[in-house]
């Protein structure tokens, strides 16, 4: 398909309606980390699609708003604090600190549209089964967020569930390598350290991920290492970026 | 405003900072403030999902389900990317338009993009008798055919670019473009640039 090699900023009316299908919209994603005009133009266009959203206001049914307020106060709020964590103050500036665009994609990935009537079934069957992993952690009642720094530049966010055992890391910002370099994810804590698969950086200094990490035990923390470019069985340098799952 | 009437379209700034106060406080688990969230956005949540869905049981059940998200994770939403009244509306149109595409088996919307002029006189129907909001609708005005086609299409008819290109027997590049310069046009109009 030619036209999807064409200006991504041409997409950035459709993207703000929605009316793009989710390769599309992830594609453009990407485009929007290393873009700050775009960002802003998205921005603008959200808020004009709020008025067209608001145009549309109707009297919504008493019953709903009993249904709803009900629904409200038996239902967790995310990101959840496991029991027996410090409270949702350490949480919030957590969140706070995510990178807009790392929190983009997280949650565009989190979102799993229906395949409409194009040739691409195979390719999207991938790309769903990949984002419903991604989802399911999403969609956790335990899940939480974290975020940090990577020492050599960039921020890398995990949202991670102990019930799923599994976690979604993506990174924003990462600095290039060498091409005789690339960054590893691991899994390192009392069982030992456990590779969690290669990180390619975007050149643009765009986003890495979401990568799916399953198989986390207690104790585990995530580390990110610059490994030769075929990937190590033990990481071979000081890790550059380390959280702690707790 | 009153309970569960629709929030007016003018003095959105002051509303959107409140709203943006409150949603921080719902972020905390303040159910009071999730309260007048819901007072004041159910009616707009409700339309915009109706507008895309159509089917009002449905709808109410998406209108629902967009509201107990806000709730959940009022924690994500952030000033600096938006008005709160932005990330609301954000939410609820993408769950409809989630639904409708989820919910559509490939033939049936084939044969509703089969349909062209159908859906196009359809879809601004069930709009036009909600939109009463005179400043959108004279904004929406000022836009050519072809970018009001497109814009109320995707928006209200909850259809991709593509799709929107098939309908109106335009070439997928032009459709994108006209959607782009509509939209800028329409927030331009509407003096609502963040």
């Amino acid at each position: 398909m030619r036209l999807r090699g064409s200006d991504p900023h041409t997409l950035a009316g459709a993207y703000a309606m929605d009316a793009v299908d989710e390769p599309d919209r992830v594609r453009f994603e990407r485009h929007l980390a290393g873009c700050e005009p775009c960002r802003q133009e998205v921005r603008g266009l959200r808020e004009a699609t709020a008025a067209l959203a608001a145009a549309t206001a109707v009297r919504p049914p008493a019953a709903l708003r009993d249904a709803t307020l009900r629904a409200a106060g038996q239902t967790r709020q995310m990101p959840a604090a496991p029991a027996g964590r410090p409270g949702p103050n350490r949480r919030r500036r957590l969140v706070l600190g995510l990178t807009a665009g790392a929190a983009a994609v997280v949650v565009a990935a989190a979102v799993v549209v229906g395949v409409s009537a194009s040739g691409m079934q195979g390719r999207l069957d991938q790309a769903q089964q990949h984002d419903h992993a991604v989802a399911s952690v999403l969609s956790a009642p335990d899940a939480t967020m974290l975020s940090g720094p990577v020492r050599t530049g960039g921020t890398a966010t995990v949202v991670m569930s102990h019930r799923e055992r599994a976690l979604v890391f993506t990174a924003a910002d990462l600095r290039g390598l060498p091409s005789a370099k690339r960054y590893e994810l691991w899994l390192m804590g009392p069982s030992g350290d456990r590779p969690a698969g290669m990180v390619t950086a975007s050149p643009h200094g765009g986003m890495a991920g979401p990568m799916v990490v399953s198989g986390l035990l207690a104790g585990d923390s995530v580390g990110l290492t610059v490994e030769p470019a075929s990937g190590s069985h033990q990481p071979t340098a000081p890790p550059v970026l380390m959280i702690s799952l707790g | 405003m009153t309970e569960g009437q629709p929030g007016p379209a003018h003095g959105r700034d002051t509303h959107a900072d409140e709203l943006g106060v409150l949603l921080t406080r719902v972020a905390r688990g303040d159910l009071a403030a999730y309260e007048a969230v819901y007072d004041r956005t159910a009616g707009q949540v409700l339309g915009i999902v109706l507008a895309v869905l159509r089917d009002p049981a449905q709808s109410e059940e998406v209108a629902q389900e967009v509201l107990l998200d806000v709730w959940r994770s009022a924690s994500r939403f952030d000033a600096d990317r938006g008005s709160a009244g932005a990330w609301l509306a954000t939410l609820a149109h993408r769950r409809a338009v989630d639904r409708v595409r989820s919910e559509q088996k490939a033939a049936e919307r084939e044969m509703r993009v089969a349909s062209s002029t159908v859906a196009y006189d359809e879809v601004t129907e069930a709009v036009e008798a909600r939109l009463d909001r005179e400043r959108v609708r004279r904004c929406l005005s000022s836009l050519t055919e072809l970018q009001r086609e497109s814009v109320t299409l995707a928006y209200y008819g909850g259809y991709t670019y593509r799709e929107v290109a098939d309908l109106l027997g335009v070439a997928v590049g032009t459709v994108k473009t006209r959607m782009r310069d509509g939209l800028i046009r329409l927030r331009d109009c509407l003096g609502v640039d963040a």
